[in-house]
This record gives structure tokens, C-alpha cells and sequence, in this order.
């Protein structure tokens, strides 16, 4: 069995799944502090915005060779579900490794997704690639609670106009099969997010 | 939009098939961040690179294996260049 917590980024996203960013009343600044190092080791520069007071907006910016072109969005969200965390095999904010399995609140729903977009900038950066869109890494709070002070105010603010998006990429879900999801499209319903505590 | 008038879609499906992915495109059956994004009028793909992994978000005993988490940083290695270069 390969030894995973010695990988730099199994450790960086285990890391990140330590930060207790769990409803209700999530207070973001521990996720802050660890995304800013994160920028910090990749070199890129950091824009933090309120478009709601406490529910920060953090965008890093790789900029591209051709930055008057449209940018790219990889956004992911901070927050993540409550727990039961007796109904847990092992504690949900440790990042318990097992046979080379994480367990995690958020390992899926999308802290994940946050870390792959941060090694995979890491990992071009150190091969000296430069692209030509410019890209923005964005994270936001409150996805879990309908986005209503967080995705949403954010949209509206000039900040969000003035990064000239033109394509973004965000959270699937995972698939048990050989196949990947792709999602291009939602139903309009109103999504309210119901953790139960029993199967 | 899917299709070939996204140029997006179109450097993300083709280096999916160069790693040869099988992509299942659908509906998202709630609802995310990206309907905000797409209010404004811009194209959004929701994407985990997570295959064979039952779905556990928002259940206990969430897990991820590591070697799918990393092999996703390979995926993203590929797709950010293919669309950041359209
Ligand atoms: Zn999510």
C-alpha cells in the first residue's frame, strides 16, 4: 500500500479537510488563512471580497499571456454539510487515512475539488507553463445553504464583472461506475439540503 | 451548452477523450453555484473527477480513495491548459 500521507498533496488536502467549515454559523477565517498560504507557495496574488459582511469571496488569479481574452473560473465552495458524528466510522474532521481512503465531511462534496484546481496550477507553474486565458480560482461560502450570500451577491458585484469570465467549471458528483459526470445544466427547483441522521 | 458551438466544451470533451474518459453528460439533479453562473450568461460545467466512488456526499463516512484524488490532479492538469487555450 502506497503511503499516502507522506504524498504533498494528500497532506494539503488533508489539511484543508481539518478546517471545521461546517454549517451552521461557519466562521470562514481559518479557510482564508489556509488558502492565502496556498497562494502564497504558488505565487499567485489574492482578492478577498464581502459581498456579504463574514461570508468572504477568495479569488486567486493566474494571469494569462493574452489577458484582455475572456478568463476561465474554477470555482469551489468552503463550506461543507453537518455531521452526525456518532453515525461516523471515524472522527469527520481528521482526514482519517485507511487502506488509502480519506474519510472526510467534504472529502466529496467539494473540498477535493479545490485542492486538485490548486496542485494542478502548482504542477503547471513548476513545468513553467504559461497559459493564454487567465485563470481564476475562486471560493465561496455558503454553497450548501443555497448560495444566497455567497455565489449570488458575488455574481452582481463589479469585482465579478471585471474578471471577464467566460467559461467556468465547478462541483459534479461522484460516480461508482467507469464513467465521469458531467453536468451542463440544472433543474430550476428550489434544492434544500437535508442531512439525516439515520439510514 | 454541450455542444460545438461552446468552444469550451469542445477543448475540455476532446481532451477528455484523449485521456479517454468516458463522460456521462446529465442534468444536475440539485442545485449549485453554477445556476448563478449561468444566470449571468456564462457556459458552466459541473465536473468531480471521481469515478468508481459510491455517492456519499452529505452521508456519513464521506470517503474519497487517495489514488482517485490524485489521479484527478492529472485529469486537471490536462483539462485547465485545453481550455485556457482556446
Ligand atoms: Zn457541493
Amino acid at each position: 500500500m502506497t503511503d499516502y500521507a507522506n504524498e504533498p498533496a494528500v497532506a494539503n488536502l488533508r489539511d484543508y479537510l481539518r478546517i471545521r467549515s461546517v454549517h451552521p454559523n461557519i466562521n470562514y477565517n481559518e479557510c482564508l488563512t489556509y488558502l492565502r498560504r496556498q497562494a502564497v507557495e504558488l505565487g499567485l496574488p489574492v482578492q478577498v471580497v464581502e459581498a456579504v459582511p463574514r461570508k468572504p469571496v477568495l479569488v486567486m488569479t493566474w494571469e494569462g499571456l493574452e489577458p484582455n481574452l475572456p478568463s476561465i473560473l474554477l470555482n469551489s465552495h468552503m463550506d461543507v454539510v453537518p455531521v452526525f458524528e456518532k453515525s461516523w466510522t471515524y472522527p469527520p474532521f481528521e482526514a482519517r487515512i485507511v487502506d488509502g481512503v480519506i474519510y472526510a465531511r467534504g472529502v466529496q462534496d467539494m473540498k477535493t475539488t479545490g485542492v486538485q484546481y490548486i496542485e494542478a496550477v502548482r504542477r503547471l507553474k513548476s513545468r513553467g507553463i504559461r497559459l493564454k486565458r487567465t485563470l481564476h480560482l475562486s471560493f465561496v461560502p455558503d454553497e450548501e445553504v443555497g448560495g444566497h450570500n455567497g455565489m449570488s451577491e458575488f455574481v452582481k458585484t463589479d469585482h465579478f464583472r471585471n474578471l471577464n469570465i467566460g467559461f467556468a467549471l465547478d462541483e459534479g458528483l461522484a460516480s461508482p461506475d467507469d464513467n465521469f459526470v458531467v453536468y451542463n445544466a440544472e433543474r430550476s427547483i428550489w434544492h434544500v439540503t437535508v442531512t439525516c441522521p439515520g439510514k | 451548452k454541450t455542444d460545438n458551438t461552446n468552444p469550451y466544451w469542445v477543448a475540455f470533451k476532446s481532451v477528455a477523450d484523449e485521456m479517454k474518459l468516458k463522460l456521462d453528460c446529465r442534468i444536475f439533479p440539485g442545485g449549485t453555484d453554477s445556476r448563478y453562473v449561468r444566470r449571468v450568461g456564462i457556459p458552466a460545467i459541473g465536473f468531480s473527477p471521481m469515478n468508481h466512488t459510491p455517492i456519499l456526499l452529505h452521508d456519513h463516512d464521506e470517503f474519497l480513495r487517495a489514488d482517485i484524488f490524485l489521479r484527478g490532479i492529472d485529469i486537471y492538469v490536462k483539462l485547465i491548459p485545453a481550455v485556457a487555450n482556446v
